[in-house]
């Protein structure tokens, strides 16, 4: 059985797509190789080993956060339900499984950079040598069940209720620590920048804290090279089998969980998460300023945002991220930068907001079919996200500058309603001119399902709001010209980009429903698609 | 409902192209007003792509498609208020209950109060006021396919749109659907629909267009087409069935 699993993934991963798998490689063999690089150096003192240890502890890191960085992403190739009608015992099919995901980029760049180890034992000759090839494979294993495992929790987790705020808090910490983990670093070196002190506190360079190099050999990504160091050094049998032992028989632990939940998976079909359902079916919603075609397309989108799975992480995660983000700089000497977050929060709900389109799926066919329905929803999609979003963001602009008494507030303020202008237009153009599509609207009961990945619109989106929240603050002067700088920029984005944008759906709407209704997005380039390529229900 | 001697649809010269693929040829249909209308045709005729094209949903690659006497590429928005239309196998708005997605719908319409009163009749005739907090997500086929009616219905269209309104569901639902349709064509509404339920469209179309391969082969009515067999018999011979050899390991 194992051989016919063996035989099936490396069809799956032969005919599939393989952009993402030659990149994931490319990238990781120049990271291993770089890391190798490093260990020779190490190896005879130039610099620091611990620097090989703080490699091989992100290394490690990426096994166990990885997954969950991508907390929408399914990373098995052999699909459990393919698998859950054969007559086999579920635990016998499990085992036979873990055997195939040794197979994959992943092991073979982690076994290429562990092999820094080895370098690394190479002044203690051919026996210590030998111990870190040990080592490598004992540590690869641990690796790989660990983050295995951590992978088949995760997607289980986000078949519960409980997943969607899971899957946002996962993403907010990684998105608060990416776009504000330097801070402390800097405010360290940089403590008086508030004031316009530009001095460097500078610190001894070389190696790494004691406290922290004992940390990195002691946690379980430090145990092989630990047990490389000690053979090297001729420390004697115990601190290098020891080490040897706790990695192999942890990583036979985590094999185990991984087939147990395994096991359930195959023995039970997914779970539906049942939805949030209104305590009262709706009541209509009347908006000041709005037309009822306008409010109507409002309240939808309100219960959307709230109800739906993929759209509720990306409105918990644009919610959490700059809280998170204001946390991190309040711990800090830069107070002063609190204010800033407002036009970040901005921007996360602009990158929240640049799929909806694909998200609502096929639901598209509703507006092609109603009289003056496109215009109405682009109006519609800008008001709820400035309800949401933009607001608040400039709300929180204001709250903090009042709070910190910061010299960069009006800045602050007049950046996060540029910024909150610039989500409220770009968000829905982007989400018409470059959707991501995935499961459709109707097929998506939970976060872990693939609802389109919308990083290049975000990777999009985000410079735009970044640069119209820096104009008010770069070209305003004191904060009344800023403030008006950022009132007429507004005025300038919010009249100019939303009639760009229903004149595209007016054109682009019908091409953009075969899109999400054949799941090809080749559908929306001019020419249109064989119907062979079509959704199988036709 | 309508204008007298104006037809219902009328598809000219209708042709749609994907790639190599001629998915319909040069198709033409007249649809008087007042009737029920069936569009029937083994799977992968070009029934659906017709009806897409019908109603706006798709481009045609050439012809035209006039809504009572309204060009749907020239008078789209005129032509669109005319229509109720019902599709397959597309999302709605997935996260609303019915009655919100109703009440959204008759807001995006810009429809007046009487909406209220027809949402609540059609949700009660249907069946769907059994489950007021239930998203059209969790929905089973059925009651898709009776929601997705009930928008149809919601603003009065003259003419409803159908692709394949009774497929895959219970027998229960498809005879409340069926009998609200009745009413609406009994009230002189236009239903044109695609179906595989010969039984259905022998019994409640006054005309049939059989298609394949995207051109119509037979049109006419019912009886006429049916040349006095079952509309199931005629149709098989029209389209051709190939015998199925016997599967010896089956015995």
């Amino acid at each position: 059985m194992t051989r016919a699993l063996f035989a099936l993934k490396l069809r799956l991963l032969h005919n599939g797509p393989h952009d993402e798998r030659a990149f994931s490689l490319v990238t990781g063999l120049i990271l291993a190789a770089l890391v190798i690089w490093g260990a020779s150096p190490a190896a005879h003192g130039v610099i620091h080993e611990d620097w090989i240890a703080v490699a091989l502890t992100v290394w490690g890191g990426m096994w166990l956060f990885g997954p969950l960085t991508r907390p929408r992403h399914d990373p098995s190739v052999i699909s459990r339900e393919w698998l859950r009608g054969y007559p086999l015992p579920s635990w016998r099919l499990a085992r036979a499984l873990s055997w195939t995901e040794l197979l994959g980029v992943g092991p073979l760049i982690t076994l290429a950079c562990l092999s820094s180890l080895a370098v690394l034992a190479a002044p203690g000759g051919t026996a210590a040598v030998a111990a870190a090839v040990a080592a490598m494979a004992a540590q690869l294993y641990l690796l790989i069940w660990a983050g295995k495992t951590v992978a088949a929790l995760a997607a289980w987790l986000l078949q519960t209720r409980v997943g969607m705020t899971l899957a946002a808090v996962q993403t907010a910490i990684m998105l608060a620590l990416s776009f504000a983990g330097w801070v402390p670093v800097a405010a360290w070196l940089l403590p008086r920048l508030g004031e316009g002190d530009l001095a460097l506190v500078t610190s001894t360079a070389g190696r790494l804290p004691e406290p922290v190099s004992d940390v990195l050999a002691a946690s379980p990504t430090g145990w092989g090279y630990g047990a490389a160091l000690a053979a090297r050094d001729g420390a004697g049998a115990e601190p290098v089998l020891l080490p040897l032992a706790a990695l192999l028989a942890s990583g036979a632990l985590l094999h185990l969980c991984w087939i147990a939940l395994t096991v359930r998976a195959l023995r039970r079909p997914p779970r539906r998460a049942s939805p949030r359902r209104p305590a009262v079916p709706g009541r209509g919603l009347s908006l000041p300023f709005t037309t009822p075609q306008v409010a109507a397309v409002v309240s939808r989108e309100l219960a959307t945002w709230l109800r739906d799975p993929a759209r509720g992480v990306e409105l918990r995660t644009a919610w959490l991220t700059p809280l998170l983000m204001a946390l991190i700089i309040a711990v800090t000497d830069w107070s002063w930068a609190l204010p800033l977050v407002g036009p970040a929060a901005a921007a996360f709900g602009a990158m929240a907001a640049v799929n909806t389109y694909a998200l609502d799926g096929t639901a598209l066919w509703q507006l092609l079919i109603t009289p003056g329905a496109l215009k109405n929803d682009v109006r519609g999609r800008m008001t709820a996200w400035a309800l949401l979003f933009g607001l608040p963001s400039i709300a929180l602009a204001v709250v903090l500058w009042a709070a910190t008494g910061s010299p960069l507030g009006g800045a602050a303020v007049g950046g996060a309603i540029a910024a909150a202008a610039a989500g409220c237009a770009g968000a829905p153009l982007l989400a018409l001119v470059m959707p991501a599509v995935g499961t459709d609207a109707r097929d998506r009961f939970h976060p872990g399902q693939q609802a389109g990945d919308p990083t290049g619109g975000q990777m999009t989106i985000f410079p735009g709001v970044l640069l119209a929240a820096i104009l008010p603050g770069v070209i305003g002067g004191p904060w009344w010209g800023t403030f008006l700088i950022a009132v007429l920029l507004a005025s300038v984005i919010l009249s100019g980009l939303p009639a760009l944008t229903v004149r595209l759906l007016q054109q682009r709407a019908t091409g953009l429903l075969e899109a999400m209704a054949t799941r090809d997005t080749a559908a929306l380039r001019p020419v249109n698609r064989p119907r062979a390529a079509r959704s199988s229900r036709r | 409902m309508q204008t007298p001697g104006v037809p219902a649809i009328e598809v000219a010269d209708l042709t749609q192209r994907f790639g190599t693929v001629l998915a319909v040829d040069r198709l033409s249909l007249s649809i008087e007003p007042g009737m029920c209308y069936g569009i029937v045709g083994p799977n992968g005729a070009g029934k659906t792509t017709v009806l897409t094209a019908m109603c706006g949903l798709r481009h045609p690659t050439a012809g035209t498609v006039r809504i009572a006497g309204h060009d749907l590429r020239t008078a789209r928005e005129t032509a669109l208020a005319r229509l109720g239309v019902m599709m397959d196998g597309l999302s709605l708005p997935e996260r609303l209950t019915a009655t919100e997605v109703l009440r959204y719908s008759a807001g995006l319409r810009g429809l007046d109060g009487g909406w209220r009163k027809r949402a609540g009749d059609l949700l009660e005739v249907l069946g769907l006021d059994a489950v007021p907090r239930t998203l059209i997500v969790e929905y089973s086929t059925g009651m898709r396919k009776k929601i997705t009616l009930a928008l149809a219905l919601l603003h009065r269209p003259p003419i409803l749109v159908l692709d394949e309104p009774f497929e895959a569901i219970d027998p229960v639902s498809a005879h409340s659907i069926e009998q609200v349709l009745e009413q609406y064509v009994d009230a002189g509404g236009t239903v044109v629909l695609s179906s595989h339920i010969m039984d259905f469209v022998e019994r409640n179309c006054r005309r049939v267009a059989v298609v394949v391969d995207g051109r119509v082969l037979v049109e006419g009515p019912v009886e006429q087409v049916a040349e006095g067999s079952t509309l199931n018999e005629r149709f098989v011979e029209l389209v051709g069935a190939d015998p199925v050899r016997p599967l010896e390991w089956l015995a």
